[in-house]
């Protein structure tokens, strides 16, 4: 078959635009941009400046109004109960986190390096378990502790630590699959134990992975309200998030206390994602940013 | 029967892992491995898989948290499902928490993908002020962004005053919407951060290949940008119906459910039928529902990031 001899193509008419109209539309282009942009950035700015300006304002309400500056409502919150309730927050964040990082930092060594019958089973068992929120089974682990009389704060941190587990398992795992398997021989051949394998060449060489984890689990802890206000009964073990739900159902809400309280909650979070913003650019990409 | 013998001058590799089952030169199980493995899988047993089951028998049960049925309760076989079934509380529920994860999908999809986009084109200093307010919601603790949306939302507050309609209460007035959006708000960053790095993954050739080929703008995102981008977003549509289904903590600090069941998604109800109503077992029964739900969006889940596929 030979193919059907075509007429020489016509020399199609391209619309060109002259110069000067093409570096215009690229500047209206350019201005839409920038105009949907700065649209999109009071959407979600307006939500946040009740939260700035009544923390500060000494007379504020639920209105948006120049605040009489005054950091009265700081000094009210960082003290008395409402401290102890953050200190409560650190408290259990901190246990439930060293849980799941030290438990969750052998299982991934071992998913990691080890031959494990049923492995893909198993770490597809905590891929899924990453992705569902396990806090929806709180009430049979509700009715497990109360049998036993462990609605305190210690084994609802440990509850909390395997709600962030599967997904630190799984980071961990990933970044440990990264560390050269020669480092480890290298160990080996030197005598190092398993033990020692972990301490002094999987960790140190696996960190950055193992604080994204960590600060994860920290985070997921800090900010969870269903879990503490359902395990957790004497009222002085009680974290922050219960006292910012207790401000509303006051008969007369503080809201300047209220704000500055809310915001002061916020710190923590912030100042870990500003710490590791460059290992979560990985470390999120990969899996979700759970929260409570 | 023949028993078959084996000539050593013809035996070949696979004859012989045949012969001897085990292969050697692959690394064998460890019995150390078990050691490492048990504190982590022990915990997710006992406080995941336990509960898990557990569950399932207590949603057949009788038991309430206070009262006689707390101390002697039983098996009760369909009695509560017949009662879920005739429940109209949970089929409104139900319907509720569909609204909720549907919206807030389409939300966090379209503003997630529209912020990425045009954050890649716009200045450095945009960029920073704009991304960086909008990560600042994201990061911010599911309470404390319910708290700042209630005062935001309700008579007297910003929106109110911003839009000179001082004494509407917008929460009360379009309560499942508002609750919707605050869900969105908090969860955009997340999604614009992971469609932003897949975006930077679009190959400039591709696009600029199109637009020598005169391709319009619909046309190069329909035909390039999608299918790339397709796994993050089916992946951010699960996390995002994951994530909201949970997400107990802002609804619960600006509605409690209600007003009415307006915005009783199923943990709230679950939450208020075991501990307002004292119905423990129902209560259960109702996170039996949420994980059923949950354990559908988890498969697809797996399936869409497993490394594998």
């Amino acid at each position: 078959m030979s193919a059907p001899v075509l007429p020489p193509a016509a020399p199609v008419e391209r619309e060109m635009p002259p110069e000067n109209t093409s570096t215009q539309r690229t500047r209206w282009r350019s201005a839409g941009t920038h105009l949907t942009l700065t649209a999109f950035g009071i959407l979600f700015l307006v939500p946040m400046l009740w939260l700035l300006l009544a923390s500060v304002d000494a007379n504020a309400s639920w209105g948006l109004e120049w605040p009489h500056l005054s950091l009265v409502n700081f000094r009210n919150v960082l003290t008395g109960s409402l401290f102890h309730a953050l200190w409560n927050s650190v408290v259990l964040s901190v246990v439930s986190t060293a849980i799941a990082s030290i438990t969750g930092v052998f299982a991934a060594y071992a998913l990691s390096r080890r031959r494990i019958p049923f492995k893909t089973s198993l770490l597809m068992f905590i891929l899924f378990s990453s992705g569902v929120p396990l806090a929806i089974m709180v009430i049979p682990v509700y009715e497990m502790f109360s049998r036993y009389n462990l609605l305190t704060i210690v084994p609802t941190a440990i509850f909390l630590s395997v709600t962030s587990l599967p997904f630190e398992v799984y980071l961990m795992k990933n970044f440990i699959d990264a560390v050269p398997g020669d480092l480890e021989e290298a160990a080996r051949i030197e005598g190092a134990s398993t033990f020692q394998v972990l301490r002094q060449v999987i960790v140190p060489n696996a960190m950055p992975g193992i604080a994204a984890a960590s600060i994860f689990g920290f985070v997921n802890s800090w900010g969870s309200l269903v879990v503490p206000l359902i395990l957790i009964s004497p009222t002085d073990q009680q974290p922050a998030p219960i006292e910012i739900y207790t401000f509303l159902t006051l008969p007369k809400p503080e809201y300047g206390n209220i704000a500055a309280y809310s915001l002061v909650f916020c710190v923590p979070v912030f100042l870990l994602y500003a710490v590791s913003s460059r290992l979560f650019r990985e470390g999120f990409v990969l899996g979700g940013g759970v929260k409570g | 029967m023949t028993v078959s013998t084996i000539n050593a001058d013809t035996v070949t590799g696979p004859d012989l892992a045949q012969l001897w089952k085990t292969r050697r030169d692959r690394e064998r199980f460890q019995w150390s491995s078990l050691a490492l493995m048990t504190p982590a899988f022990g915990l997710l047993a006992v406080l995941f898989l336990v509960p898990m089951g557990y569950a399932v028998y207590l949603g057949l049960t009788n038991l309430t948290l206070v009262g006689p049925d707390s101390v002697k309760w039983g098996f009760t076989g369909m009695a509560n499902l017949i009662r879920l079934h005739q429940d109209t509380t949970f089929w409104t529920s139900l319907w509720v928490t569909a609204g909720f994860i549907g919206g807030s999908i389409v939300g966090v999809v379209v503003a997630g993908y529209w912020l990425a986009s045009l954050l890649m084109r716009a200045r450095p200093w945009m960029r920073v002020v704009v991304g960086g307010i909008v990560v600042v919601s994201w990061m911010m603790p599911a309470v404390t962004a319910g708290m700042t949306w209630y005062a935001s939302t309700t008579q007297g507050g910003a929106l109110g005053t911003l839009t000179g309609l001082h004494g509407t209460n917008f929460l009360d007035n379009w309560p499942l919407i508002v609750v919707t959006m605050a869900n969105v708000w908090s969860m955009t960053g997340f999604s614009m951060l992971v469609m932003g790095a897949a975006l930077r993954n679009v190959p400039s050739e591709a696009i600029e290949a199109a637009i020598v080929e005169n391709a319009s703008a619909w046309q190069r995102f329909r035909m390039i940008v999608l299918p790339l981008l397709r796994p993050t977003m089916i992946a951010v549509v699960l996390l995002t119906a994951l994530l909201s289904l949970a997400n107990f903590g802002l609804i619960y600090i600006m509605t409690q459910g209600g007003p009415g069941n307006a915005t009783n998604i199923l943990p709230l109800y679950s939450y208020q039928q075991a501990f307002s109503f004292n119905n423990l077992a129902y209560g259960a029964l109702i996170g039996n529902v949420m994980v059923v739900i949950a354990t559908v969006f988890g498969i697809f889940y797996v399936r869409v990031a497993s490394p594998k596929s």
